[in-house]
């Protein structure tokens, strides 16, 4: 492994047309060396054409790809020494565990016992030694994975890429292999480049994402700065969950704080487009306090009457009618403090901060 | 009691159409092995003696020989040829592959006569007239179809990105072919070989028009045979055909009952 900081991946004004529509629309995105980005969004969004450009399976019709100062635009995939996970792993069926780990090597004409003993190290750290004469279809989906990711590691790629590496597998599979994948970046500090549609995989993996939508990147950053301040409505609502307050914003005498109309009144911290106007603003469930009686000293309070409810383990979720519109909100169910009826009456409030100012992006 | 009759009728009506098509087959079998001077069923009891001289003629020996030949390098032509084809169609996936497909199964759909007729004529302008060489180009291009066919559907289930993850990892053009590509496509690969063997090992029409002295493949010799004297050897060569297609079938007979599964 080499000691110097891994290059940085750079796309720069990266297009793609398929007939008339451009599935990816001048994107440009700086990967930082050695980070774990992740290229999050809804399926046809763009994110694995994004991808392939640059793996090197897609020529883009314009713009370039860059690692560190080299052009890799007119480089074809096999010369690119870019590592890369495929969506259901893609194993080739005809060789055992040990010969696609091996195939890289063998490819690059090296010699049978280097080839061996460098893909049982490689198998080793995916825990599978001892695997290396099974073929793909005697192991289990987790299993594949990891020969996948073995595979693609032996030759000691500049860049790994990830097509949604874990969408196959169940749900507490793919929590274990988060975090090994996640591990395993912080041990080798190689780029990975991973694409996924899975909003918890992108924040629990991650240095850094970004939300492609459209063929563009919607919002870039990373996972906790993204969730807490989404920039637009799109973004708010494709991570995690939002409620939506449509209405005006004008001065309050509160510093760095406005005042919000939207069939109710309350305080909000101003964000980037802090002018009094037409706003949105995106409130996650989860901060909103629910209460029988009226709050005292809250900016934002509203009453409402409870819809429905519904339990999901950790947590209640509730629909509130208010003045405002229809509200979601989630508490704890540990101790709740409270315990929703239908048609209860309650009251909802929050924080000034709780709540964002968001771009309205909706279609 | 009223659906028993009509249960029976059907196991009956299989049996009848499966003898219809096997009894002419299985006849030249025991023909082969008759006491008498003329093509009939044994009298007095069987004898070697027609298999003596099937194989103690130098005519059918030679026969035998280039129909061996003929049909191996028309196999290896057409299957070489067919397996790119088909590779090529696949990886391009437009409306000009589809076009090439069809056309490659113009020798399958015009009529054997017809395509002979266009072989005679054109083989005449360049000299290839009773020439092996001709004869197996000939073949060849009647027996393209099939690896095309078979070739084509062991494509389907294929999955490209064994390709794409080959090239990620540094193989050449060549390196993804020879060590990916083709080892997955083997059993279509096999059965499309076997098809176009069987396809040359048995072909008369084409050979009758572009054939002369040198070239005598065994189906025209056993043409031949019937016209000039017709004795009982060409049961015993009837035999030995039959059963050389169906040797060479049995990977194919096997790889269907076991391919849904391995795919």
């Amino acid at each position: 492994m080499s000691e110097r900081q891994p290059e940085a991946l750079l796309l720069d004004g990266v297009s793609k047309a398929y007939g008339k529509t451009w599935v990816v629309d001048r994107v440009s995105l700086t990967i930082p060396g050695g980070s774990f980005f992740s290229l999050l969004g809804p399926s046809g969004s763009g994110k694995t054409t994004l991808l392939m450009m640059i793996a090197g399976f897609v020529t883009p019709d314009g713009g370039s790809v860059r690692l560190g100062g080299r052009d890799l635009t007119p480089v074809p995939a096999e010369k690119r020494n870019f590592g890369m996970v495929f969506q259901g792993y893609a194993l080739f069926p005809n060789m055992t565990v040990g010969e696609n780990v091996a195939f890289s090597l063998r490819v690059r004409g090296l010699g049978r016992a280097e080839r061996d003993a460098r893909a049982r190290a490689a198998l080793d750290t995916v825990h599978l030694g001892g695997f290396e004469d099974r073929f793909p279809k005697q192991l289990s989906g987790g299993q594949q994975q990891r020969v996948a990711l073995a595979r693609a590691l032996v030759f000691e790629p500049a860049v790994l890429l990830l097509d949604e590496p874990l969408s196959a597998l169940d749900k507490k599979l793919r929590e274990g292999l988060q975090a090994e994948l996640r591990e395993v970046q912080r041990r080798i500090g190689k780029t990975f480049v991973c694409v996924t549609h899975d909003q918890d995989e992108a924040l629990s993996m991650s240095d850094r994402i970004a939300i492609v939508r459209g063929g563009r990147i919607a919002q870039e950053g990373e996972p906790d700065d993204l969730f807490e301040n989404p920039a637009s409505h799109f973004v708010a609502d494709f991570l995690g969950e939002s409620n939506f307050l449509a209405g005006d914003l004008t001065p309050a005498a509160e510093p760095g704080l406005l005042r919000w109309h939207a069939g109710a009144t309350g305080l909000v911290q101003a964000g980037q487009p802090s002018q009094a106007g037409p706003a949105l603003m995106a409130l996650r469930p989860s901060k909103i306090a629910i209460a029988s009686g009226e709050p005292c000293g809250m900016p934002n309070r509203l009453p409402g009457i409870v819809t429905g409810s519904s339990y999901r383990g950790t947590a209640i979720h509730c629909r509130v009618d208010t003045p405002a519109g229809p509200m979601s909100v989630s508490l704890p169910s540990w101790r709740a403090p409270f315990n929703p009826e239908p048609d209860q009456r309650v009251w909802l409030s929050w924080a000034p901060d709780a709540a964002v100012i968001v771009t309205d992006d909706r279609a | 009691m009223v659906v028993a009759p009509k249960r029976r009728v059907l196991p009956v009506l299989a049996w009848v159409v499966l003898l219809f098509l096997l009894l002419p087959c299985i006849l030249v079998v025991p023909v082969s092995l008759t006491d008498t001077d003329y093509l009939a069923m044994p009298e007095q009891g069987l004898s070697l003696r027609w298999w003596h001289t099937l194989f103690a003629s130098p005519e059918w020996m030679v026969a035998l020989g280039q129909s061996l030949g003929i049909g191996l390098a028309a196999t290896a032509i057409a299957v070489s040829a067919g397996t790119l084809c088909a590779i090529g169609c696949w990886r391009a996936r437009n409306r000009w592959s589809a076009l090439v497909r069809a056309l490659i199964l113009v020798p399958m759909i015009v009529p054997t006569v017809v395509y002979a007729l266009g072989l005679f004529r054109v083989y005449a302008k360049v000299g290839l007239l009773d020439s092996f060489t001709g004869v197996i180009l000939a073949h060849a291009a009647l027996a393209l179809p099939y690896p095309v066919l078979t070739v084509g559907a062991a494509l389907t289930n294929f999955d490209p990105r064994l390709e794409q993850a080959a090239r990620n990892l540094g193989a050449s053009g060549w390196q993804v072919l020879r060590l990916v590509t083709l080892p997955n496509l083997k059993a279509g690969i096999l059965s499309g070989a076997i098809f176009a063997f069987v396809v040359s090992w048995d072909e008369l029409v084409v050979v009758l028009f572009i054939a002369g002295r040198r070239v005598h493949t065994l189906p025209r010799q056993i043409w031949s045979g019937i016209r000039e004297n017709l004795d009982p050897t060409i049961a015993a060569v009837a035999t030995l055909l039959i059963a050389v297609t169906l040797l060479a079938l049995i990977p194919v007979l096997r790889g269907s009952r076991t391919a849904p599964k391995e795919a």
